[in-house]
């Protein structure tokens, strides 16, 4: 019995290998072979295939963690495995920001030439009968078509490009690496490493959120959002004079109301009232519903606070 | 449940409306996590919202096993955008496990989905 399923399995296996998509052909023309070799392996035990990936990345980051430490942060025992967003929490914890990445196989490829391991969900299974997994990719093989990944017990599993493919496909193409709060990855764009440093503010760990806004504005000077993320992180530490400097880059690029509400905001609090008040009444003339009821709540709050005497600097 | 939330939701908006009252509700600046168009809590509502969805997923995550003063950890890891996402769709989010082990009924199915070619769960994890 056991042969005769392992002769069926092989045939399976062996079909899928020779039917070479058009996906993988172009994989094979346009990526050279990669494999991060030093990358560490963690071994599963039973259903923790979330905490074995995530030491995985984390300890290839140069964060010492091991699968047995993650357990008690990201494992879910009737569920028998890991949420994704305690994944997300588990990396931010130990002060590294977890970076999702586009939901193209190409930004993987970039990760993993860039020297960057990357943690992956897949559906091995299908339809009513999901079997989610997580893996570490670290590397690509153009010649026999395979992906190299450390999943489970496996420590160099080879697995055909359109097997692995297929299970990343059904499982929403989730894709995550580990990146320190002042290098943004390879292929990273401006909203998925802004996406990834947000929740540092409300958090409350506005200093590494701000390092990280500094690293936006750096990679990306003309995102007016990365401006306006630096903004936020500043002014909600204190540092109202830099904060309106940058705001005022944000506004220099693009004008959206709810920015304009946080410049007015630190304007205010800096002790410039009227510059505040008039910063709110441009806001308004474009705001839409729910933007409305920001502004003015903010436009209120100023003006019928009393002018404290303080200097506007400006 | 929808008993116990309406419950919640009214102690909330009483203990909210006492604080307003206490201290005018601040105007804020808006989050990056709201400027990505993330819905984080900013307003009265979306606080009770807030409010509810960490009880959601706390409750959840006890559910299933996890001790409560550690359900209380991971809850404060996680933003409330983040909290809010989760609660939405709890029951459906994907776990990531793995498969060390599969018996009877369900072994058979998958078996036979491998067969035809529609899954790979056997060809290793």
């Amino acid at each position: 019995m056991t042969r005769r399923v392992v002769a069926a399995l092989a045939v399976v296996a062996l079909l899928a290998a020779c039917a070479a998509g058009p996906q993988t052909q172009r994989l094979q023309r346009e990526h050279a072979a990669v494999e991060l070799a030093g990358v560490p392996f963690f071994p599963q035990e039973a259903y923790q295939c979330g905490p074995a990936a995530l030491a995985t990345v984390l300890a290839a980051a140069g964060v010492d963690v091991s699968p047995a430490a993650l357990v008690d942060e990201v494992y879910v025992p009737a569920r028998r495995g890991s949420l994704q967003a305690e994944m997300l929490a588990a990396v931010r914890r130990r002060g590294h920001l977890p970076v999702l990445l586009d939901a193209q196989i190409d930004a993987a490829l970039r990760e993993l030439h860039a020297g960057r391991p990357v943690l992956v969900l897949q559906n091995l299974g299908a339809g009513p009968l999901p079997v989610w997994h997580y893996a570490v990719l670290i590397g690509f093989d153009p010649q026999t078509q395979r992906f190299i990944l450390r999943s489970g017990r496996e420590r160099r599993l080879m697995l055909p490009a359109r097997r692995f493919l297929e299970t990343w496909d059904r499982g929403g193409r989730w894709m995550l690496v580990v990146a320190d709060v002042d290098t943004p990855p390879a292929s990273a764009g401006v909203d998925g490493w802004l996406r990834a440093a947000a929740p540092l503010e409300s958090l409350g760990q506005t200093a590494l959120a701000e390092r990280a806004y500094e690293a936006a504005v750096q990679r990306w000077p003309d995102a007016a959002l990365a401006w306006a993320a630096l903004g936020n992180a500043r002014a909600a530490a204190g540092a109202l004079r830099p904060a309106l400097d940058a705001y005022r880059r944000a506004l220099a690029l693009e004008d959206p109301p709810l920015l304009r509400n946080n410049y007015a905001w630190t304007l205010a609090a800096a002790g410039c009232r009227d510059a505040a008040i008039a910063q709110l009444q441009t806001g308004l003339q474009q705001a839409d519903g729910g933007e409305r009821a920001v502004l003015e709540r903010t436009l209120q709050e100023i003006e019928s606070a009393r002018p404290d005497g303080a200097q506007c600097p400006m | 449940m929808q008993r116990f939330r309406s419950l919640t939701a009214v102690a909330v908006v009483c203990a909210l409306a006492l604080a307003s009252i206490a201290a005018p509700a601040s105007a804020a600046l808006v989050t990056t996590e709201r400027m990505l168009g993330a819905s984080a809590p900013t307003d009265a509502r979306a606080q009770v919202d807030g409010f509810l969805a960490r009880e959601d997923v706390r409750r959840q995550l006890e559910a299933w096993g996890v001790p409560p003063a550690q359900a209380e950890a991971r809850i404060a890891a996680l933003s409330p955008a983040e909290l809010q996402r989760l609660a939405a769709e709890i029951e459906r989010v994907p776990a990531g496990g793995g498969l060390l082990e599969v018996f009877g009924v369900v072994f058979v199915v998958l078996l036979i989905l491998e067969l035809v070619g529609v899954i790979n769960v056997f060809s290793r994890i």
